[in-house]
């Protein structure tokens, strides 16, 4: 414990004492009232702890231990019985599951394409282009929509028969169907997704371009930097950490609150091309009454998005620590 | 970074012997309170809706004064989720609304088996077979619930075809499209196949068509035979309509709830298999094909010995949860919600086709004539008798037939093996 550390280092005593006072000066009396201010001094820091931690246990982890267990009993007839790893077999022979991962590594391969356009866009805000003002904020907008909102939109515009088709068709490009094509769905989902969401992002990089050294840009433009030169060499290592952060959330975000766009805009399909983990939960749950199914489910995706989690945290550290 | 992965190891450890814990608790508690009944639907905070209610809690009072009774409305798309986590539970509403088929026979463990209640409604009443399981039945029917064809006569008409003569054979129905899409430039189909819902429909509609009656009663008592030609010849026809594009445009991106429907509402597709309650039917597409314009037909007659009939069962029906304290009072409550003056109401206010085959609907349009009629000779629709698990996969398939990338064969092979499995 770092406390126990920190204070000899400040107050020196003898060991055993973690109050710091001198032994042997005390009358008894006062020896005892301090061993029970003592005690109270020990115990205190886990009163202080225990609401948190009682939260935490109740409301997280029992939860969790409790629905781990759900996932190793069965459905329907076998309602209540221990399968042992009956649901994890099924998961994993379903065609439709291992689609959901398939799309949740497509995810993370597309995450780089997720960071560089919030990134790009506020490079050329922060460096003025005309306009820049505007589209600080148009850039935002679509932050404040709800999926569903933003899906209906596109379900709209993205129509067989919809404006997007139209503008196509009027160039003398067949139409595209867009929601309606396994091979091309996901990917409009996935540029709706991030459409929608980039706007945060942006005000993440801004934020951190608040901070770049302006001096640098005016040195690398003094030397004759070109944009991209000045982007790759200035620019993306003072913002390292900004950029760490926005992949850790970007990753979040899109492994986590993707449902209300898959819903409204393809309920999974075509041919369950769209399916990801979280969507699947909510199938077998909701739809198809296996709730020990979406139990086994939800804690593969639980130990995805804890071996993610911590490969990002550990990615972060080691990016702060070289910072 | 060790201590962490010490933990997250500590974790998972914990985790995984959590498996070897106890299995869920699922007795059940008695719920309602005394004098006191909860009613879970997602129809009672509908204004169309209103007066149906009024008069079934009328009839209920008349017979329990004491008993108060409250409805609960869900939202509609989470209903089925929250009554899961009702079920699992083992406590919850003490009456509960179902959609007839796959929904209430999946939950029949958690239900009450009405039979001896409602032996009285049994001739009244038309539907039943929706609600039931293993010979016992779950619920009494509100709605019927079918996939009538309806047609819109002003292209018929238009394109110099006899709207009072729909086609009655599969090649004179395919030669009617062409010249409709001809002479009017509508398509010959309404489909929205998004969910996986159009082929539903199109099985029990254009279904009738291939099969024998022998062929359908077999199939609805659960004795399918996947390699039977009839049944190949489905999904082949099925793709067929859209080879031969008589689909509109963009089927698998197309939703079928609505937007498939206003396709047929603004006469840009000719047909569509619509529902006969609640929505997509003909009070809902009288804003524009007026009920004079609007035509309801059976299938055309692809197989030689088939006769088509109209594929209708209970549409949704009120159940009684077992933990429920006194049946006898809440199947009451069923009763009286599944009376003739309560389901004359939501005949005339929701537009629903009621279960009850008393009431007088002549004012309601010749379609609405044409399938009343129907339900005499009408059979079980042929979706229904499968479970969700096999209409979720064939949602996926029928993607895949329509966009070429699965066989016929591949498709049956693979709903066959579902459905056995089921």
């Amino acid at each position: 414990m770092p406390v126990d550390e920190a204070i000899p280092s400040v107050r020196p005593a003898p060991a055993g004492r973690t109050d710091g006072t001198p032994p042997r000066q005390r009358v008894p009396r006062a020896r005892a009232a301090s061993r029970g201010g003592r005690r109270a001094e020990r115990l205190a820091p886990f009163v202080l702890l225990a609401p948190a931690l009682l939260i935490l246990a109740l409301l997280r982890f029992w939860p969790l231990l409790l629905g781990v267990n759900f996932s190793f009993t069965g459905d329907g007839d076998r309602n209540g019985l221990m399968v042992g790893l009956d649901n994890y077999r099924e998961l994993f022979g379903d065609p439709l599951f291992r689609g959901a991962l398939r799309n949740v590594g497509l995810l993370v391969l597309l995450l780089p394409v997720a960071v560089a356009i919030p990134g790009l866009l506020a490079t050329f805000i922060y460096l003025r282009v005309p306009g820049h003002r505007l589209f600080r904020s148009v850039y935002f907008f679509p932050a404040v929509l709800s999926p569903v909102i933003v899906g209906a939109i596109f379900n709209l515009l993205l129509a067989f028969d919809g404006p997007l088709n139209a503008l196509l068709g009027g160039v003398g490009i067949g139409p595209v169907d867009w929601l309606g094509d396994p091979d091309v769905a996901m990917f409009v989902v996935v540029g709706v997704h991030v459409w929608a969401t980039f706007g945060m992002a942006l005000v993440v990089f801004l934020a951190g371009f608040a901070t770049l050294d302006a001096s640098l840009l005016d040195a690398a433009r003094v030397d004759g930097a070109s944009l991209p030169q000045t982007i790759r060499h200035v620019i993306v290592p003072s913002l390292s950490r900004t950029i760490q952060f926005v992949f850790v959330t970007t990753m979040i975000g899109m492994l986590t609150s993707m449902f209300g766009l898959l819903y409204v805009m393809t309920s999974g399909g075509p041919e369950g091309s769209t399916y990801l983990p979280e969507y699947y939960i909510w199938i077998q749950q909701g739809q198809m009454n296996r709730p020990a199914l979406a139990s086994a489910a939800s804690t593969v995706l639980f130990l995805i998005m804890l071996v993610v989690g911590l490969l990002q945290i550990s990615l972060l550290r080691r990016a702060v620590r070289e910072a | 970074m060790k201590q962490r992965a010490v933990w997250s190891a500590v974790l998972v450890a914990a985790l995984a012997l959590a498996g070897c814990g106890s299995a869920t608790d699922t007795r059940s508690s008695p719920g309602g309170a005394d004098g006191k009944l909860v009613v879970w639907d997602w129809k009672s905070g509908e204004a169309t809706a209103g007066a149906y209610l009024q008069k079934a809690k009328a009839d209920f009072a008349k017979k329990h004064p004491n008993v108060t009774v409250e409805f609960v409305a869900q939202p509609y798309e989470q209903y089925y989720t929250l009554l899961g986590t009702a079920i699992q539970a083992g406590k919850g509403p003490d009456v509960i609304l179902f959609n007839g088929g796959g929904q209430i026979r999946d939950r029949a463990d958690a239900l009450l088996p009405l039979d001896e209640y409602v032996a009285e409604d049994r001739q009244r009443l038309a539907g039943w077979e929706a609600f039931s399981k293993d010979g016992k039945t779950y619920a009494g029917p509100v709605t019927l619930q079918g996939h009538p064809i309806y047609y819109n006569r002003t292209l018929y008409e238009k394109a110099g075809l006899d709207p009072a003569n729909p086609a009655k054979t599969w090649p004179e129905f395919v030669a009617n499209c062409a010249t409709l899409t001809k002479q009017t430039g509508a398509k010959c189909l309404a489909l929205g196949n998004k969910e996986g819902f159009g082929i539903q429909f199109f099985l029990s509609a254009f279904g009738t068509g291939v099969f024998t009656p022998q062929e359908q009663d077999d199939w609805i008592a659960g004795k399918r035979d996947w390699n039977s030609p009839h049944v190949k010849r489905i999904f082949a026809l099925w793709k067929e309509t859209q080879d031969a594009k008589l689909n509109s445009d963009g089927a698998n991106s197309t939703a079928m709830f609505n937007d498939s429907f206003a396709i047929f509402q603004s006469a840009k597709a000719a047909h569509v298999i619509g529902l006969m309650s609640d929505i997509g039917h003909w009070k809902d597409f009288s804003e524009f094909v007026t009920a004079e314009k609007l035509g309801v037909m059976r299938a055309p007659v692809v197989v030689p010995g088939a006769t088509p009939n109209l594929p209708y069962d209970g549409g949704i029906g009120y159940g009684v949860a077992k933990w429920t304290k006194d049946p006898k009072v809440a199947a009451d409550l069923v009763r009286s919600l599944t009376s003739t003056d309560a389901l004359k109401s939501f005949y005339a206010d929701a537009g629903a086709i009621a279960s009850d085959t008393t009431i007088d609907v002549s004012q309601g349009g010749p379609a609405v004539a044409t399938i009343v009629a129907d339900l005499k000779a009408g059979k079980p629709a042929l979706h229904v008798a499968l479970s969700s698990k096999t209409l979720e996969l064939m949602g996926r398939i029928s993607q895949q037939l329509l966009s070429g990338s699965i066989t016929v064969d591949e498709a049956v092979k693979q709903l066959a093996a579902s459905d056995q499995a089921g």
